[in-house]
């Protein structure tokens, strides 16, 4: 076995998921881009998160208030010293975006099951149809701290202006602004394409296998410390389109590498790239 | 609108959120197979770009009839109800309904509220792409069909 995670109890396997289906310690959180797997079939006793009906504010473009996130776990039956454990389609990338959620909000007890939906269901593990259910909890949502995880638009303005480690998780495209869009994506357009001046590009898939999982710990070395030459106490933001994929880049770097100071643009190129006068940079 | 799409929206609009997906989840099922002759040719020309997922379009006219044949991946089960849907609702129309099938169709099935407006925003390019087919497919055929005219010089 080879070197292991910085924080290697964050990411746990289908079998630890599979042993842990009725422990009442346990929620299991399905959250996916295609919002009707979950019915399809999922994890049994899992429950569904969904990242834009259930986290997303409907008027303003941010994340639902402390109130709301606490009826959110309380009607999946998620209790302060719940362990939840995420997981979804798309080796993980809307998962990871909503334990990057649930750190905003404070909850303490987050894993992601590495694979995924795609290698649970590759097992041949069982799925259900049944819609879960679990008996209201008390949730109080504690403090979070979004400051340490959450970068804002003139956060990432200074940050790029002071010429801090900045990754650009998009595709080659994306990043040059040869494409405004995400190649199967144009619905989430921006105005302008490029990426913002002095960004590195690493697109998120490079942190993951085929199947799913996650890169070994030697193999995220050698893509963010040696070939990006970042230093695990560096002050970095990773942005993407929506914070989707960067929050994917996040969990990664801050949970299997042990980075300390990681943070999430989740305004993301669809902010920058419409924003008025913001520096933009475009090529390779 | 032809009557079969009609129905389809009837029927999803009336229903509440869960049996949306249910039935979302119906077309994705019963999206029929490619025919042979079209399964040859999944390539790049016939694949829809404006989706999230590999979806393959074919339009073929019946004499002035609509004939739509799509794939879309079982792992994306939104994307391959919805063309499923629209394969449904769409097929054996003429080449002047399928033009004007309205560009809120997805907010009258109620499917915004089921799906959040960033994937609804993707469907809307499938939506744009078959008509954009339809369009070209009638405008071959008329061409094909005055063919024997131009020849003559």
């Amino acid at each position: 076995m080879g070197k292991p995670y910085a924080h290697p109890e964050v990411l746990v396997s289908a079998d630890w998921v599979q042993d842990h289906l009725k422990d009442p310690k346990v929620r299991i959180v399905e959250s996916d881009e295609d919002l009707l797997l979950y019915d399809v079939g999922h994890v049994p006793d899992a429950v569904r998160i969904d990242w834009q009906g259930d986290l997303q504010d409907q008027i303003i473009r941010d994340y639902i208030n402390s109130e709301k996130f606490s009826e959110l776990c309380s009607r999946n039956g998620i209790a302060g010293d719940t362990t939840v454990v995420f997981y979804g389609d798309k080796s993980n990338w809307w998962a990871c975006y909503a334990f990057w959620a649930f750190t905003l909000f404070g909850h303490k007890h987050c894993k992601v099951m590495n694979g995924g939906r795609k290698l649970w269901i590759d097992q041949g593990r069982p799925l259900s149809t049944e819609p879960s259910r679990y008996p209201a909890t008390k949730y109080v949502a504690a403090d979070g701290d979004e400051a340490s995880i959450r970068a804002f638009r003139e956060e990432v303005l200074a940050h790029a202006k002071a010429g801090k480690p900045l990754i650009d998780v998009r595709s080659p495209k994306e990043f040059t602004g040869e494409l405004l869009h995400m190649e199967e994506y144009p619905q989430e357009g921006s105005l302008r394409g490029g990426h913002i001046p002095g960004a590195r590009n690493v697109p998120w898939a490079r942190a993951v296998n085929e199947d799913g999982t996650f890169k070994s710990t030697e193999e995220l070395i050698a893509l963010y410390q040696d070939e990006l030459g970042l230093k695990p106490t560096d002050d970095i933001v990773a942005y993407c389109r929506i914070g989707e994929r960067s929050s994917l880049t996040w969990f990664v770097l801050t949970y299997l590498l042990g980075f300390s100071h990681v943070r999430n643009y989740d305004g993301s190129w669809t902010e920058w790239g419409n924003l008025v006068r913001v520096p933009i940079a475009r090529g390779a | 609108m032809p009557a079969a799409l009609d129905e389809i929206i009837a029927d999803l609009s009336e229903s509440d959120r869960q049996e949306r997906i249910d039935l979302l989840i119906d077309f994705a099922k019963n999206l029929p197979p490619l025919p042979e002759h079209l399964a040859k040719l999944k390539d790049a020309s016939h694949r829809v770009e404006e989706c999230q997922s590999p979806v393959y379009l074919f339009v073929e006219m019946v004499r002035d009839r609509v004939a739509l044949y799509a794939d879309a991946p079982i792992e994306a089960p939104t994307v391959r109800g919805f063309v499923s849907l629209l394969i449904e609702g769409l097929s054996g129309a003429t080449v002047e309904e399928v033009l004007k099938v309205p560009g809120d169709l997805i907010e009258r099935c109620a499917l915004q509220e089921v799906l959040g407006m960033l994937r609804v925003r993707g469907l809307s390019g499938v939506l744009r792409r078959i008509k954009g087919e339809v369009a070209r497919a009638a405008m071959a055929r008329a061409e094909n069909l005055s063919l024997p005219e131009q020849k003559r010089f």
